[in-house]
């Protein structure tokens, strides 16, 4: 047992009560994230130096939950005088000038930045296994990916490297790895965290948040670098609400609802299988749960057709957002630039070799989305789907505090998987619904709930807008209900 | 003449920046400056993790503008992304407004010599300027600070059918930004830029010839040089049975010819979509209202007035409208009771003719409205002569003086008063008894004599009106007792 | 299925190429999502609706005051460019 292990607060207390100090606990971190980088890959780049020099100017920071906590933070957030890659070759030498405004905070509140974390390339990707440094592994199970975009931020938490870290989550970026790495990941209310220095990918959809090994830690991390950015339009203006003064795992009376066309197992009849049986079973089981907390819990109807149109509706906007955010990637101004004779052929060299071939498909394929031709069918379209899917959440937000889900109806699944037929009803309903915290700005949590075949499974919690409060304590009341809280992956702490 | 055998006709794409402390969408200074890369921040230079934060005074500016132009205003004030490659643009797209620009439909009038014209605004949008470029022989250099300037493009229907129009229009729109305070529209400074879009179709025919555009013209004399060269090139091509082809070209000023620069490519996709960083802003009618106060009347309507209230010619109305603050000089004046029409020639020759040979504005022209009416009383009471007061002026001006001050230490007050020149008057008549026995009403050389010898002994200070009154008064008194 | 020179078409307008069996996958990969696309394109109550841009709306938007400016120091700017000359970003030159 050693202090890293211990959820933020208990080693806060630690430290306080001098049993611990920063420094010690720096060192670990750094030396547990040596020691599993070459079998899980979190990261791209450890900060030794600048932890240092942020422990020896520790004592000029004021008194708060955070300080001298470690952290990893994903590595498409903008450090200064850190390199910030994005897990992609365009961006492999850049040093930023300028600090991202959640790692301003973090840094104000004496958090200590242990690395830089691996993601899917530009974060465009859901498996963690199309980083420019090599794919991250799952530190429960290494023949299997621990899922994306946020990979390295996942796995370092479910290992225990860090008590926490910071992503971003587009789709289901921060929620699915940290379903299948046994942690809770959260992505609060659209604008609540400033996206300043986030390089953006969607920017609709982008939402920064952070991995822990427990509920209450969300809370002391939202807490510190949430708030309004005049450097962010759309951030939110900060109620001065401390969440972690408000978790009191009061949950009676609360109302839930599931999507009944999710985890329906009708729709699943030709792809049901052993594990997707157990997660439903699962789910059955947290549905007793939440009664037996005295929260009413109902099933509703949602259009199954609506509800299959998620996946290509974020595809659509995704890609679309994404092919014009990544314009600037010309190595003109920054990044490596590639010999020409003429500009232009500077610029093109630089982004043919600069990016992957996955990345190319899916620029093509949103610029195709964008093309005027196409816009009204393509892109138009899903920003239909996408008003009528929010619209209709909004609705049930009015009657319920929170929509329970499985997370995945899967678990982490293996390197060498065979590709999932992308049109299945198993795949456009149980693994891309967690988009519609996305589409709606909605805050939404995912918490481990249990194992199948030995690997972690997630719960996903999600309410309406600003009610990040809500979705805090029904995670809050059911996480004291299970034996997952502050659990680190077993594979690499038994060193097996 | 060409224009006899062809339509022309133009539209214009005028891109001015705006006025303001900081750019359109970051905090860095919107001033001019030879300092290459000294008004920058990340944002204009589009580093990963940048977003645009939208500047308010540039939107109400805007706003103003299209008021200016009678534009319909959206609800709402919505910007889009239009995506293309350039090394001007570090973002690989620029921050437009393509969807619902903050003003359609709109129009102004213009004076084309004398004539009013409808010019026909499209639509005018808000949107950021990119970085400018620096050629060298092998090589460019990239220099950030005009990057991000918040810029307005108006864009006019075709509906200009001559070089003059055009200019009028572009002189008009200009004195609009100049007026409102919306930009200095310098185009020395690359402030004021504009493209030209410009076919020629044969008298009556029911379709559009094909559109050639030339980009970024830079004075407004070019602009006009432009579209006669082009006018003849295409009228000649035509002439000789030719086909104009769709293309870009760019003006040379040295050479005064125009030149191809690249097929235009029917219709390039910009791929634009809504800019997803920037929420809506509500136009509400308190914020109209609130800017609608702020507008000022703009030259045309000026002119509309001048010309109807005050009885000006167009000519002297044009003049005093130029720009506000003389026009504002103007009202000023005749505000306190002065004659429009005195004013006016006081101010369109004298004042400024100082003020332009000076260089300087109006409001710095040390000879005030308070000078200039006390100037034109002095003249309408007869204190001094109009002769006198153009010396006044001028001394006045030189000296940093008052008028008063001016007429009282060269002692240049006429005497008006009656019973001063009646002495005079005895003295002259006593010392020409003779010539004033011999008075006949009918021929006025002995008043002339008469008024001349007053002249002289009151060193040209008698009142020449007052003077000769009395003179005729005395002399028939003289005549009736003899 | 989408050809091949058209998606290297639009490739190169985004300013970068693939290989062969690069376009290959991707006009695979199209084919796929253009059927799921479909199925948008086939849910009724899509007619009408507002395609929405942001997830939610806010009320009381601010723009920027005017008024205090924030610069960046050249050097800071510049560090992460290949090519400079005294103060400005160098690139072969640009012809129109």
């Amino acid at each position: 047992m050693s202090y890293l292990d211990l959820s933020i607060s208990e080693m806060k207390k630690a430290i306080d009560e001098g049993k611990v100090t920063p420094t010690s606990l720096a060192k670990e971190s750094f030396e547990r994230a040596h020691k599993y980088q070459k079998d899980i890959n979190s990261f791209v780049t450890l900060t030794e130096k600048n932890a240092l020099n942020q422990l020896e100017n520790l004592d000029s920071v004021e008194d708060n939950p955070l300080k001298g906590i470690p952290y990893a933070l994903k590595d498409n957030f903008s450090t200064k005088g850190i390199l910030s890659t994005a897990s992609s070759n365009i961006l492999k030498d850049y040093v930023p000038f300028f600090n991202a405004t959640s790692v301003n905070k973090l840094y104000s509140k004496g958090a200590i930045l242990i690395g830089k974390t691996v993601l899917d390339e530009l974060a465009m990707g859901g498996t963690g296994t199309t980083g420019h440094t090599g794919p991250v592994k799952n530190p429960w199970d290494k023949s299997r990916l621990i899922g994306g975009s946020s990979a390295g931020s996942a796995s370092s938490v479910a290992a225990g490297i860090v008590p926490f870290s910071i992503g971003s989550d587009t789709g289901d970026s921060i929620r699915k790895p940290a379903a299948y790495g046994g942690i809770v990941g959260y992505k609060p209310t659209y604008g609540l965290v400033s996206r300043f220095g986030l390089f953006a990918f969607a920017s609709s959809l982008d939402h920064v948040g952070c991995f822990t090994r427990n509920v209450s830690d969300v809370a002391y991390v939202i807490d510190a670098i949430k708030g309004k950015d005049e450097k962010d339009m759309t951030s939110l203006p900060d109620d001065n609400i401390k969440f972690s003064e408000h978790l009191d795992g009061n949950v009676k009376g609360k109302k839930l609802f599931y999507l009944k066309e999710i985890v329906n197992r009708d729709n699943y009849k030709d792809s049901m299988d052993e594990e997707l049986d157990e997660i439903l079973n699962n789910f059955d089981e947290i549905i007793d749960k939440c009664k037996n907390l005295g929260m009413e819990v109902e099933e509703v109807d949602f259009d199954k057709e609506i509800l299959k149109a998620i996946f290509p509706t974020y595809i659509t906007i995704s890609c679309a957002e994404a092919t014009s955010n990544n314009s600037n990637l010309t190595g003109i101004p920054f990044g490596p630039r590639s010999k020409g004779k003429s500009i232009d052929e500077v610029m093109f060299n630089s982004r043919t070799e600069g990016f992957s071939e996955l990345i190319k498909r899916r620029f093509v394929l949103g610029s195709y989305i964008l093309q005027k031709e196409n816009q009204e069918k393509l892109f138009l379209n899903a920003g239909r789907i996408r008003r009528i899917i929010v619209e209709k959440m909004t609705e049930l937000f009015k009657e319920y505090d929170g929509m329970i889900l499985p997370a995945s109806g899967s678990i982490a699944p293996t390197f060498r998987s065979e590709t999932i037929d992308k049109l299945s009803d198993r795949y456009l309903l149980l693994e891309n619904h967690m988009a519609i915290g996305n589409f709606g700005g909605f805050p939404s949590i995912t918490i481990p709930c249990g194992f199948v075949k030995n690997m972690p499974i997630g719960l996903s919690i999600t309410s309406g807008v600003k009610k990040d409060l809500d979705v805090l304590n029904i995670a809050y009341a059911l996480e004291s209900t299970m034996n997952y809280k502050n659990q680190i992956a077993g594979g690499v702490n038994d060193e097996r | 003449m060409m224009n006899d055998k062809y339509e022309v006709t133009i539209g214009l794409e005028v891109h001015c920046e705006v006025k303001t402390n900081t750019k359109m969408f970051s905090p860095s200074p919107n001033n001019y400056n030879e300092t290459p890369n000294e008004n920058i921040s990340e944002v204009d230079m589009g580093f990963p993790g940048i977003l645009p934060i939208a500047n308010m005074e540039a939107v109400k500016k805007s706003i103003m503008m299209a008021m200016a132009l009678n534009c319909k205003l959206p609800n709402y004030m919505y910007f889009d992304r239009k995506n293309y490659y350039y090394p001007d643009l570090p973002k690989g797209y620029q921050i437009t407004q393509a969807t619902e620009p903050v003003g359609v439909n709109g129009y102004i009038n213009v004076y084309v010599n004398d004539e009013v014209k409808k010019i026909d605004i499209h639509d005018i949008h808000l949107e950021e300027d990119t970085a400018s470029l620096d050629h060298y022989e092998t090589y460019s250099l990239i220099d950030y600070n005009r990057s991000g300037i918040p810029l307005l493009e108006t864009v006019t229907e075709p509906c200009i059918h001559s070089a003059d129009e055009a200019l009028a229009f572009l002189d008009s729109l200009r004195r609009i930004f100049l007026y409102t305070g919306i930009s200095e529209a310098r185009t020395d400074r690359g402030q004021m830029r504009c493209d030209v879009n410009i076919s020629l179709a044969p008298k009556n025919s029911e379709k559009l010839g094909t559109k050639v555009e030339m980009k970024n013209i830079n004075s407004f004399s070019n602009v006009k040089d432009a579209i006669l060269y082009e006018i003849k090139r295409q009228s000649e091509i035509l002439d000789e049975g030719g086909t104009i082809i769709m293309e870009t070209r760019r003006y040379d000023d040295t050479t005064c010819k125009t030149y191809r620069m690249r097929e235009k490519v029917e219709g390039v996709d910009y791929k634009y979509y809504v800019e997803p960083n920037i929420p809506p802003y509500k136009i509400t009618d308190k914020l109209i209202n609130e800017l609608r106060e702020k507008l000022p009347m703009l030259q045309f309507d000026r002119i509309q007035k001048y010309m109807k209230d005050y009885e000006l010619s167009l000519y002297d109305a044009s003049i005093l409208t130029k720009n506000i603050e003389t026009a504002l000089y103007f009202e000023e004046v005749i505000s306190k009771g002065i004659d429009p029409k005195m004013a006016a020639n006081w101010i369109n020759t004298r004042i400024l003719g100082h003020v332009n040979k000076e260089e300087i504005s109006i409001n710095d022209c040390t000879f005030t409205t308070d000078d200039l009416v006390e100037l034109i009383t002095y003249i309408n009471k007869g204190t001094i002569s109009s002769k006198q007061a153009k010396d006044v002026f001028y001394k006045c001006i030189d000296e940093n003086k008052k008028p008063s001050v001016v007429i009282k230490e060269n002692n240049m007050e006429q005497i008006t008063n009656t019973d001063e020149i009646l002495s005079v008057i005895k003295e002259v008549i006593n010392e020409n008894m003779e010539l004033a026995l011999s008075y006949d009403p009918k021929k006025g050389r002995t008043v002339d004599f008469f008024v001349g010898q007053i002249m002289k002994k009151t060193r040209g200070k008698a009142n020449p009106k007052a003077a000769m009154d009395l003179i005729k008064e005395e002399l028939m008194k003289l005549k009736d007792k003899s | 299925m989408i050809s091949k020179e058209l998606l290297k078409s639009y490739a190169n307008k985004l300013m970068f190429d693939m290989n062969d069996d690069e376009y290959e996958t991707l006009a695979k990969e199209f084919d796929v999502i253009l059927k799921q696309m479909d199925l948008i394109g086939e849910i009724e109550e899509i007619k009408g609706v507002k395609p929405m841009t942001f997830p939610f709306e806010l009320d009381d938007v601010e723009y920027r005051n005017d008024e205090d400016t924030r610069t960046v120091s050249y050097l800071d700017a510049l560090s992460n460019a290949k090519d400079i000359k005294g103060r400005e970003v160098k690139v072969p030159k640009v012809v129109d």
